[in-house]
């Protein structure tokens, strides 16, 4: 995993690709078992279609999440702090279905000890559909500067970052 | 009891109503932490290297960003929520009040269907091997609206996720919707 200062990062820069593959119903089923979610549409097929109408069995929306997480942090690499984010389903994904997740830098920011880059992230199947989208900010230091704090605590001149919903 | 109407006055009543905090039952473990990372697919070595850990800011092995939403498991001795599948083939297997939510009173309405609408997090810190986490909701916003398919029922709860020793872990905003 590479890690990044602010200033190696650019605007429109597009991170490789995380590749999750094919999703199947034993994917389904080991993230369902390990959480504890017995919601039926994520594993009862006749449930799912027959009384949800759905058309398959549906891939945990709380699965998805933590693969948008997993690129926000992996795209910038172990010495930032991933802080922020924000995501919204757009569209079931379901068995079978095939996914992977983009990640691109929307903004850059600097605040007086370090620098903030916003990603757009999607994830998209394999039709190219959009299933879920956001954007992360994430705190990242300067070519020389002093690591990001952790544990990270919110200052009164982060309050006035742009995110993508205020602009 | 299901509630047959809902309306906007019954929405307002549940605005604002926090939760008692929650305990998880368990702390976190390795073999916990090496299950979920599974099932996410996520091989970093900040999950399970010790080694590697020390070399990270953050010093120790540590869950995901946002694992301690999951960390509130059915303990040993809790009430088994598979129980009603037995008698009420119609049940969908979930229940809303469950994990992180459980403390807040459960909003009666006639809408059956759950989704999940998205969520907004601010992360300060990550649970470490040991750490026990506790969680504490409240009702940001609960409002009717229409939607393509019919009206549904948007409800925001904002949920303060700290450990034990009260160090602050993340703050989720998630929208549940109900159709």
């Amino acid at each position: 995993m590479k890690s990044y200062v602010y200033e190696d990062l650019e605007i429109g820069h597009q991170f490789p690709i995380l590749d999750k593959g094919r999703i199947s119903t034993s994917h389904i089923m080991r993230w369902s078992a390990a959480v504890e979610n017995w919601h039926r549409i994520h594993y009862d097929y006749r449930f799912a279609t027959e009384h949800d109408k759905l058309p398959d069995v549906l891939i945990n929306g709380s699965w998805k999440q933590h693969i948008l997480i997993q690129l926000a942090k992996d795209s910038l690499g172990p010495t930032s702090w991933l802080w922020k984010m924000k995501f919204k389903y757009k569209k079931m994904d379901v068995a079978g279905d095939s996914l992977h997740g983009i990640a691109t830098i929307l903004d850059k920011q600097q605040t007086s000890e370090f620098g903030f880059i916003t990603l757009g992230l999607q994830l998209v199947n394999q039709n190219k559909e959009t299933s879920t989208e956001g954007w992360s900010i994430s705190a990242i230091p300067f070519k020389g500067g002093v690591l990001v704090a952790y544990p990270f605590v919110d200052k009164q001149e982060y309050s006035l970052l742009r995110t993508p919903i205020s602009e | 009891m299901t509630k047959e109407k809902f309306d906007e006055a019954d929405c307002k009543k549940y605005i604002g109503i926090k939760g008692e905090s929650k305990v998880a039952h368990m702390p976190l473990e390795k073999d916990s932490l090496r299950r979920f990372v599974q099932a996410i697919m996520d091989t970093d070595p900040l999950y399970f290297d010790e080694e590697y850990a020390k070399s990270t800011f953050f010093g120790n092995i540590v869950a995901t960003p946002l694992y301690p939403v999951h960390a509130f498991r059915t303990p040993a001795d809790g009430s088994d929520r598979l129980n009603a599948l037995q008698t009420d083939p119609d049940l969908d297997g979930t229940d809303s009040m469950s994990g992180a939510y459980s403390s807040l009173p459960k909003i009666e309405s006639p809408f059956k269907r759950l989704l999940n609408g998205g969520n907004e997090i601010t992360f300060y810190r990550a649970l470490e091997i040991g750490e026990v986490c506790v969680s504490t909701p409240k009702y940001k916003n609960v409002e009717l609206k229409n939607g393509k398919s019919g009206p549904m029922l948007l409800v925001t709860i904002e949920t303060e996720y700290k450990t034990q020793s009260d160090k602050l872990l993340l703050i989720n905003t998630q929208t549940l919707i109900w159709r």
